[in-house]
């Protein structure tokens, strides 16, 4: 019964927590409206209303009111690279290592499985399989960097991973432009992929979910697996609860902060592979994509648990579908997508948000179990 | 009738205080002291005393009750406020700047200044007032790291006073010192009580209140079980009412057989950060079978010669060897496969990982073990059982093995400690302050344990601060003091406190020859 009120608590605080970010949200979607000029005040709100209509339920239903299938297809297929980058940052974080590398690492991993896909001719199936493969090893020896460092020097991973993040785009961005750009195209771009080496769509009709996405959900059950039921994510979870504890217990805590690095590397190289396959037919990341800080926000509002990432990733591909029909359709910008995010994450990250109600419960709870051992005593 | 006396210079009533993790620390517990009395607050570890007194000081706030002061309803809501009523706290463990001096330390926050500089002169003047009024001699102007426990006690202790306070809670103030210091705090505290100052001094020690207090109130899971008159009380009677049973706190056991050396320590050394020498040229063997206590005042070296035993810091020389194989600079998952255990001195750091289920704490030495994988995935029913048999052996009080670690009372997160270190069929068990802070309870059932094990054929090095807890369980016993070892008593049944207090103060040193037997060579 107790733990059942505090999930129910955590489940209010987040919905909480969300309603007043859309809130906030709103309020400067209406300023937007509101300072542009022109529009009567009545107008203003007719538009506010608009465009969260748009924000809200407009990746579900469509104008017309009908559901928006496509718009859903859309949503989950942007819900891949993100599935991938939030696992890597939940292990890594577990660990209680603030790598923040998983953006450079989807670079890095777009960009090397599509040079396999381009200059590896294999046979169809196999060569999709072996991209994503390397360019999750490479991935994962990119992470090897920071981790060591972190190890070896007790360099922060955080300072370098971040750093290293700018480091991997300029270099993608040099052999890009050095070696592998076609220069019969208007922008820089690679040559065409190989046929054999693109992730087709589930249901063919350009919505871009690919069979990425049931490899992503695979993996979330699989990082699920090692995280809760292996010695090796044991370790990496005691190791971030409990440094000392994990090092006096004999773990072998150097290698295994490696390891959740490594992991968190491939995983993320991982999710940019697929992204890459799955969704272009060349390759054109001119700057670093955002997959990865997207990574970081899924951690924190999954709590480090992956079997949540996909409900975190689905509600943050939702809202950015959302905000996205709500720029096109109506003259809100964009960047609302990152107010609203820094919203949620500021009172999901919040310790003492509803801290106040969160004690009333406990104080009943408490109160609850006393009277019940009290009871049994006298039974 | 509480209320219509006017002596009383506190009163809390009705206090019940419920954690932000639920545990409730107080319930309903009414607490009352008269001006000018030296008032026992007693109790279990675990038993809420230092909730109390933290709600008294302003660090927590009750969730229900009112607290009185002088009779008027005051609202404690930090230490500044709860000073500012002349209530002043003097904790168990000490708050002060190691690299400031004595007189830094005491006017802190409340500095005499001549211009923007902190005017010295006036602070050693200040401290050295206070000192010689209130018969608390301490060295102004030497450095608190320099200086030794009990100083810093007497320096915690003036602090209150400068700040104001006519009330001082003393939070176990005899845990950390010798027998003769603990003569001369007394002598001190009477000395403060005499001129007109109330004291509530919290301990669990039963002599220690016989001794020194007016009245006391004992506290059991969180409720009060009473006021009453020391003099009017027995020892047994205050022991019943704390943990409601009679408990017998003298170990059984036969003597020891000891045979092969198992842990041979040979001239280890080290100086810490600070360039003091904390342990300097250590030698001493421990064989199976028996227990070896090490006493002595905290910071003689002790926890540093643990440290070195499992790895945990580097020595500068010297060697240590259990069955003849090195265990310097080796991994601990090394060692503990040599079946060395560790129950560290602090179990918040080393002993536990306290979000984590009591589950993932008992099993951390062993996850990797054949029995607990079923291949790359963890055998979750071996797990289980192992994890059931534990809590249910060694008696942790839980709900079930998979709740978190943290939400459990001290004595029962040792014992989840304990029970890990204990279940590895250990053949040396480096014992670390095994009872620091815990309750009777938890204490005895740690106590059996471990002589039970040495009687197995287990080699037992055990480090204590508490001296009825080396000389009761040690078969034989080393005394550290400066780094060194001061003295060694084959058999402890001869030994008493006086003895061993000159010893651990300094006062006397055996000779080489004495102390060498402990290598137990040739």
């Amino acid at each position: 019964m107790k733990d059942k009120r505090m999930t129910m608590f955590n489940f209010v605080r987040g919905a909480a927590a969300i309603l007043i970010s859309l809130a906030v949200g709103t309020v400067f979607i209406f300023l937007t409206f509101a300072l542009v000029g022109g529009k009567s005040f009545g107008d203003c709100f007719k538009s506010t209303g608009e465009a969260l209509r748009y924000m809200l339920v407009g990746p579900l239903v469509k104008k017309s009111g009908s559901f928006n299938s496509m718009g859903m297809l859309q949503v989950l297929a942007a819900m891949i690279p993100i599935t991938f980058t939030g696992l890597a940052t939940c292990v890594m974080f577990s660990a209680n290592q603030f790598n923040l590398a998983g953006e450079g690492s989807v670079m890095a991993g777009g960009f090397v499985a599509a040079l396999v896909a381009i200059y590896l001719p294999m046979a169809s199936g196999l060569h999709a399989v072996v991209c994503v493969l390397i360019a999750a090893i490479v991935c994962g020896l990119i992470m090897y960097i920071p981790a060591i460092l972190k190890v070896k020097l007790g360099a922060s991973e955080m300072v370098t991973s971040l750093m290293m993040n700018y480091v991997i785009m300029y270099v993608v961005l040099h052999f890009l432009n050095s070696a592998f750009a076609d220069r019969s195209k208007g922008s820089t771009q690679t040559f065409p992929f190989l046929e054999t080496a693109k992730i087709a769509e589930i249901i063919p009709n350009g919505s871009k979910l690919s069979w990425g996405f049931v490899v992503a959900m695979v993996f979330v059950v699989l990082t699920g697996l090692f995280m809760y039921r292996t010695r090796w994510g044991y370790s990496i979870r005691m190791i971030g609860i409990n440094q000392s504890f994990a090092k006096y217990s004999g773990m072998k805590v150097g290698g295994t902060i490696i390891l959740s690095q490594v992991l968190g590397g491939a995983l993320s190289g991982m999710g940019g592979a697929i992204e890459m396959l799955g969704r272009f037919n060349t390759f054109l990341w001119k700057e670093l994509p955002g997959y990865g800080w997207t990574g970081v926000t899924i951690a924190i509002l999954a709590k480090n648990n992956p079997l949540m990432v996909p409900l975190a990733a689905f509600f943050l591909a939702y809202l950015n579908k959302g905000c996205s029909l709500m720029s096109t359709y109506c003259d809100v910008p964009s960047e609302m997508i990152d107010i609203i995010q820094a919203a949620i994450f500021l009172f999901f990250a919040a310790e003492q948000f509803l801290s106040g109600y969160r004690q009333k419960l406990v104080v009943k709870n408490t109160r609850a179990d006393l009277l019940k051992t009290a009871e049994g005593r006298k039974a | 009738m509480e209320n219509t006396n006017t002596n009383y210079v506190i009163q809390m009533k009705g206090i019940t205080k419920v954690y932000p993790n639920g545990i409730a620390a107080n319930q309903n517990v009414d607490f009352a002291v008269k001006e000018g009395e030296i008032h026992a607050l007693m109790g279990e570890n675990g038993a809420g005393k230092s909730t109390l007194m933290k709600m008294l000081f302003g660090l927590e706030q009750p969730t229900e009750g009112e607290i009185l002061v002088r009779g008027e309803k005051v609202h404690l809501s930090s230490p500044t406020v709860a000073i500012a009523h002349g209530i002043g706290m003097v904790h168990q463990h000490f708050m002060l700047v190691p690299s400031l001096t004595v007189a830094e330390n005491i006017v802190l926050g409340m500095a005499p200044t001549k211009g923007i500089f902190v005017d010295y002169k006036k602070a050693v003047e200040i401290t050295e007032t206070y000192a010689q009024k209130y018969n608390l001699h301490v060295d102004a102007n030497a450095k608190v790291m320099d200086i030794p426990v009990g100083m810093k006690q007497k320096v915690e202790i003036l602090k209150a006073l400068v700040r104001g306070a006519k009330i001082l809670i003393l939070d176990e103030p005899t845990a950390v010192l010798t027998t003769q210091e603990t003569t001369e705090l007394f002598r001190e505290l009477v000395h403060l009580k005499e001129q007109g100052y109330t004291i509530i001094f919290i301990s669990h020690k039963l002599k220690e209140i016989k001794e020194i207090t007016d009245r006391m109130t004992i506290l059991r899971g969180g409720r009060s079980m009473g006021v009453y008159n020391t003099a009017d009380t027995s020892e047994q009677d205050i022991s019943r009412l704390m943990v409601g049973r009679d408990v017998i706190l003298n170990v059984q056991k036969d003597q020891a057989q000891p045979t092969d050396i198992v842990l041979k320590v040979k001239d280890l050394e080290y100086t810490n950060e600070w360039n003091r020498k904390m342990l300097d040229k250590v030698s001493f063997a421990v064989r199976k079978g028996e227990i070896l206590g090490i006493a002595g005042v905290e910071g003689n070296g002790q926890s540093e010669l643990v440290q070195m035993l499992f790895n945990l810091n580097q020595p500068e020389g010297g060697t240590a060897e259990v069955n003849g194989k090195n265990i310097l600079g080796v991994d601990q998952n090394k060692i503990r496969a040599m079946g060395v255990s560790l129950i560290p001195e602090d179990r918040m750091t080393y002993g536990i990982a306290a979000t984590g289920t009591i589950e993932e704490n008992v099993i951390s030495d062993r996850s990797e073990k054949k029995q607990f994988n079923n291949g790359p995935l963890f055998n979750m029913k071996a797990l289980h059982a192992e994890s059931d048999r534990l809590v249910k052996e060694y008696q942790v009080l839980c709900k079930s093995a998979q709740q978190q670690v943290g939400m459990l009372s001290g004595g029962n997160i040792q014992k989840v400690v304990v029970a890990r270190e204990f279940s590895s069929d250990p053949v040396l068990i480096i014992a670390d302050q095994p009872t620091r802070g815990i309750d009777v309870g938890a204490t005895e059932f740690i106590r059996k344990k471990l002589v039970e094990l040495s009687r197995a054929g287990a080699a037992v090095l055990l480090v204590s601060a508490d001296l009825n807890e080396v000389i009761e369980l040690s078969d034989s016993l080393v005394v550290f003091y400066g780094g060194k070892i001061s003295a060694y008593f084959e058999d402890t049944s001869a030994i008493n406190d006086e003895i061993m207090g000159e010893y651990m103060l300094g006062l006397k040193h055996q000779s080489e020859e004495e102390i060498r037997r402990v290598c137990h060579e040739g």
